[in-house]
């Protein structure tokens, strides 16, 4: 409770920065990184998924292709399969790629509702604007589960977790990604890099110079150099980053 | 609680205990092939396992074959292979289909070096490959090449 306003002003911190970087992102970007240990970093990317329901037209039923090297052991008991060796995972929206994976066989045509994927873990995904999001781990957990009428389906990467999403790369110790809300959070560490270009005009006078990015906090301008906790950001509201309802601030 | 019969096609002759284990029936009806060892080549045979009580009445497997050619130590070299699972309720859960395999009668074990498909009842799991080793006795499935999973409504 007591690092609620630490995680807000994060938060108001990353949508400032992330705001700055769509404004300004150009080819031959410059790199920012931005740092703010212990805090919590929760992008909310925009996709529709919790928009006002529009009515879709009815979908053939969507294929998941799963294939693997190596051999696949099925626990037809225990409804658990296994595969080995340069696992391939090609879903409409999300392609995977590991060494080891494990699912749920589904029952009675449900869904699958546990993944767990290991070693040089890559997943790519394209949400329904058709931005590209490009994760790596050494391990990610997925979960779906329906409850009390509402679906969460998340993806949990560890182990040198990375995401990439529009122009942005964002690191951490764990990165949850909520895709029933299609939400970032990286819970512990996080690291935001923001590759910004410093040439365009819109990047102001206190931007670094173009030649001689920095590479981590210290280096950044007096401007970046306000970290979470004593920065006191005004609430503005992020143009380009809606403003949502974040369960992990609200508490 | 298992046993095994065999539906007649053309010809019909003995009934030989073939399948080991004491609780297996096997009714071999031969085709007038001999075999070295003196166990006959059997057609379109069935075996069901059963529940345990109090679902005794309702299969828990069954395992059917075009072909079954007996070989030494117990093994039964089965053509056109259909292994069928069920749950308690009746309902089928596991569909698997391989030309060509060796079944182990005394381990339940079968296996082939040949393709596997398999799926589950409802056809939206389904999964292929070369090579394949399945223990019956605790439903265990191994494919060792080529596999290739197909799942509807996997993911959104």
């Amino acid at each position: 409770m007591k690092d609620r306003p630490a995680k807000i002003v994060c938060l108001f911190v990353f949508l400032a920065l992330a705001n700055s970087a769509r404004l300004c992102a150009q080819a031959g970007a410059n790199a920012v990184v931005a740092k703010a240990t212990n805090a919590v970093v929760s992008v909310p990317l925009p996709a529709a998924t919790n928009a006002a329901p529009v009515a879709q037209p009815v979908k053939p039923h969507p294929l998941t292709l799963i294939e693997s090297d190596g051999p696949a052991d099925f626990d037809l008991g225990g409804r658990e399969v296994v595969y080995h060796d340069h696992v391939r995972v090609d879903s409409p929206e999300m392609k995977l790629s590991c060494e080891w994976l494990a699912a749920d066989v589904p029952q009675d045509g449900g869904h699958v509702t546990n993944i767990v994927a290991e070693t040089n873990v890559v997943i790519d995904a394209t949400d329904d604007k058709g931005q590209k999001l490009h994760a790596t781990g050494a391990r990610a957990v997925y979960v779906y589960a329906v409850q009390n009428g509402a679906t969460n389906e998340t993806v949990t990467l560890t182990g040198s977790a990375r995401v990439e999403y529009a122009q942005d790369v964002l690191t951490g110790d764990v990165i949850n990604w909520d895709r029933a809300h299609n939400h970032l959070s990286v819970p512990n560490n996080p690291k935001m890099i923001i590759h910004e270009n410093f040439n365009s005009p819109a990047a102001g006078a206190n931007s670094p110079p173009a030649t001689n990015p920095p590479a981590n906090m210290t280096n950044l301008s007096p401007a970046f150099h306000r970290s979470a906790v004593d920065t006191n950001f005004p609430p503005a509201k992020s143009e380009l980053v809606p403003e949502r309802h974040d369960p992990l601030l609200d508490h | 609680m298992r046993h095994v019969t065999l539906r007649a096609t053309c010809h019909l002759s003995l009934v030989t205990p073939l399948l080991a284990a004491g609780t297996v029936l096997f009714s071999a009806i031969p085709d007038g092939r001999t075999q070295p060892n003196g166990v006959q080549h059997a057609s379109d045979f069935t075996s069901v396992e059963y529940f345990e009580p109090p679902h005794q009445q309702q299969m828990k497997s069954r395992l059917s074959g075009a072909e079954a050619q007996p070989q030494a130590g117990g093994l039964l070299v089965i053509r056109q292979l259909k292994l069928e699972t069920f749950n308690p309720d009746g309902k089928s859960e596991i569909i698997v289909n391989a030309p060509e395999c060796v079944y182990d009668t005394f381990n339940r074990v079968a296996s082939s070096p040949g393709h596997l498909q398999a799926q589950t009842g409802d056809g939206k799991f389904r999964v292929e490959g070369d090579g394949f080793l399945w223990r019956q006795n605790d439903s265990f499935l191994t494919i060792s090449n080529h596999v290739q999973t197909v799942i509807e409504n996997a993911m959104k």
